[in-house]
């Protein structure tokens, strides 16, 4: 273990229940659906590649779980570029799902991860319901996935994706068909370009969801005046970042109020504020996505200002807060 | 080993050209391992507006001193809050990253030709190749007051070109370059600059047989290889195939690159 590795994790020297310097330590350990984490922090798919670019600055095991990019059965190339685009505090990216494709992933990325004591969840996605089952299936053969992130909401890819995530039935058939190919929990991740999120949850909760990922990106678009045509090249794209909180927050708060499945929180969390906002809305967890690219950081930042607002608030279990302000609501 | 130094000292902001300004920085772990043609990422103000970092060559570094040098031209919002920065504030960098030109080289001749503020990361290239090569720098740009103001103190020769000829010969870098190729042989090339200028040099190393190693650029998020945000078609050993500009770049070299698209 390197010297990183044990400053981050061996922060809680403690005898009998008290840190050594008196203080009450605080628990800020959670589960979602079965996988164990050591504190709620996660990695936004799409945002953490398959764990590697970011071990320079930080071991992978401060954080409670790492998501990886997502996945489909052969290798995409993905979208024509320009892929991204930086909007008033928001990013635009239409990546398109680039990725080598999942036997890739199993045989090159996944055993690299393997090396890493942190829970894996693997990404996934498709073009139809049996490329989701087929990638499903292959992927819960590795001992090093520990769960799986089912992107139905994709605003980048013309089939499945989205196309999938914005009609409760087909939402549904999805998740059915890759829980009759794994015993991984799985877990839901939602599109916020619907009309009524608490549908759609609901949906994915009765098929069999393990628990929920809100928020994927927004739909939206730029355009460059000077050339009189869309900037991203292919046109539409995802918003996220700080821009897109507030949608975030809002739909965890109503999806929270209609579901017993966890939630994991994100869209645009950049500090241990934004956290505490979506742990406080209903969130089990929270995941850090275009955060990572401004400090690349954030994740344990946002462990440690965790641990310090709980301790200073008195609050010994981080899950005490979850859903703090509905008890607010007057 | 990438680094990010939250909080490096500024040493110097100076304006050195029309809208070009030169920053100096802190970080000895950067300073340290950086190699030329390699990038940081730099944070640009505070706030959440301009949100993304900036991709800088780095201009150049002492190592001895624990500095590093970027130099840039204020295009937009982000630019425009660095060159605010003051000697005694702090800047948020990550660095260093990428893939840098070659430099394991001895006794060879080399041309390194650079457009506009393409030529910053040359300086670094140009004084590192120059201790055991024979360096020929060809500079390139619209006019005097937009070249970066380091071209005329390097320790290589030199040739400029300028659109207006406010600043040695009127006429584009690749003219000079073409002159140069048909008299004298040179074993390597390098360039960095404006896209049509690198495929001009492009063709013409392909026509003498030199290879040629280019810097790309690209909009970028996470500069690290993460977000795919940067990724490039191009060819390696024959075969398609994708490039992250931020990780396997931003040096290429030319026959890598799909230079009709």
């Amino acid at each position: 273990m390197s010297n990183l590795t044990e400053r981050y994790i061996n922060n809680n020297h403690s005898v009998n229940g008290e840190s050594v310097n008196g203080e009450k330590n605080v628990d800020l350990s959670v589960e979602i659906a079965g996988i164990k984490m050591k504190n709620p922090v996660m990695t936004a798919s799409g945002t953490f590649s398959f764990g590697e670019a970011y071990t320079d600055f930080f071991p992978l095991e401060s954080l409670g779980a790492v998501v990886v990019k997502g996945v489909t059965i052969e290798s995409r190339a993905g979208n024509p570029t320009p892929r991204l685009v930086e909007t008033p505090a928001g990013l635009l990216n239409s990546i398109g799902l680039e990725n080598p494709g999942v036997e890739a992933v199993l045989t090159k990325y996944l055993p690299l991860m393997a090396a890493h004591d942190v829970p894996v969840i693997v990404n996934i996605a498709g073009n139809t319901l049996e490329e989701y089952g087929e990638v499903a299936a292959r992927l819960s053969a590795s001992p090093v996935v520990k769960g799986l992130e089912v992107n139905i909401s994709c605003p980048n890819v013309r089939e499945g994706g989205m196309a999938f995530g914005s009609h409760p039935e087909m939402a549904a058939k999805v998740i059915r068909k890759v829980k009759e190919n794994t015993s991984l929990p799985v877990i839901a991740k939602l599109s916020p370009n619907v009309t009524d999120i608490g549908e759609m949850a609901v949906a994915v909760e009765d098929a069999g969801a393990d628990a929920l990922s809100l928020i994927n990106t927004l739909l939206g678009m730029a355009i460059d005046i000077h050339k009189r045509e869309p900037v991203l090249g292919n046109i539409m794209g995802g918003l996220s970042g700080p821009a897109v909180k507030p949608v975030g927050v809002r739909m965890v708060w109503q999806v929270a109020e209609q579901v017993r499945i966890p939630i994991i929180g994100m869209g645009g969390i950049m500090c241990t504020e934004d956290a505490l906002e979506y742990i406080m809305a209903g969130a089990t967890a929270v995941a850090v996505g275009t955060g990572q690219f401004v400090n690349p950081r954030c994740c344990v930042d946002i462990v440690k200002g965790l641990e310090e607002f709980c301790r200073k608030q008195g609050v010994e279990r981080i899950g005490e807060l979850k859903g703090a302000a509905k008890r607010g609501v007057k | 080993m990438k680094y990010h130094v939250p909080n490096a000292p500024v040493v110097s902001q100076d304006q050195t050209g029309e809208s070009i300004y030169t920053l100096t920085i802190v970080s000895k772990e950067i300073a340290r391992e950086a190699q030329p043609g390699q990038f940081a990422h730099l944070r640009c103000g505070k706030s959440a507006d301009p949100l993304l970092r900036r991709p800088l060559s780095i201009n150049d570094v002492e190592r001895d001193k624990g500095t590093v040098t970027f130099s840039y031209q204020v295009v937009g919002k982000g630019t425009q809050l660095l060159s605010e920065l003051k000697a005694g504030e702090t800047l948020d960098v990550i660095g260093p990253l990428g893939q840098g030109f070659k430099t394991d080289l001895r006794g060879k001749k080399v041309g390194i030709i650079g457009g506009g503020m393409g030529i910053a990361p040359l300086i670094f290239l140009g004084r590192e190749l120059s201790r055991e090569n024979q360096v020929q720098a060809f500079w390139g740009g619209r006019s005097e007051g937009l070249l970066p103001p380091f071209v005329t103190a390097v320790e290589f020769p030199y040739a400029i070109a300028t659109d207006d000829g406010s600043s040695g010969r009127k006429g584009l870098v690749t003219e000079l370059v073409a002159e140069s190729l048909s008299q004298e042989k040179f074993d390597l090339l390098y360039a960095c600059g404006p896209r049509l200028m690198l495929a001009a040099v492009a063709r013409l190393a392909r026509e003498y047989n030199i290879p040629l190693q280019v810097s790309l650029e690209s909009v970028m998020a996470c500069g690290v290889g993460a977000c795919l945000g940067c990724t490039i078609k191009g060819r390696k050993q024959g075969k398609e195939t994708q490039f992250k500009v931020c990780q396997d770049g931003p040096v290429f070299w030319a026959e890598e690159v799909f230079w009709d698209e």
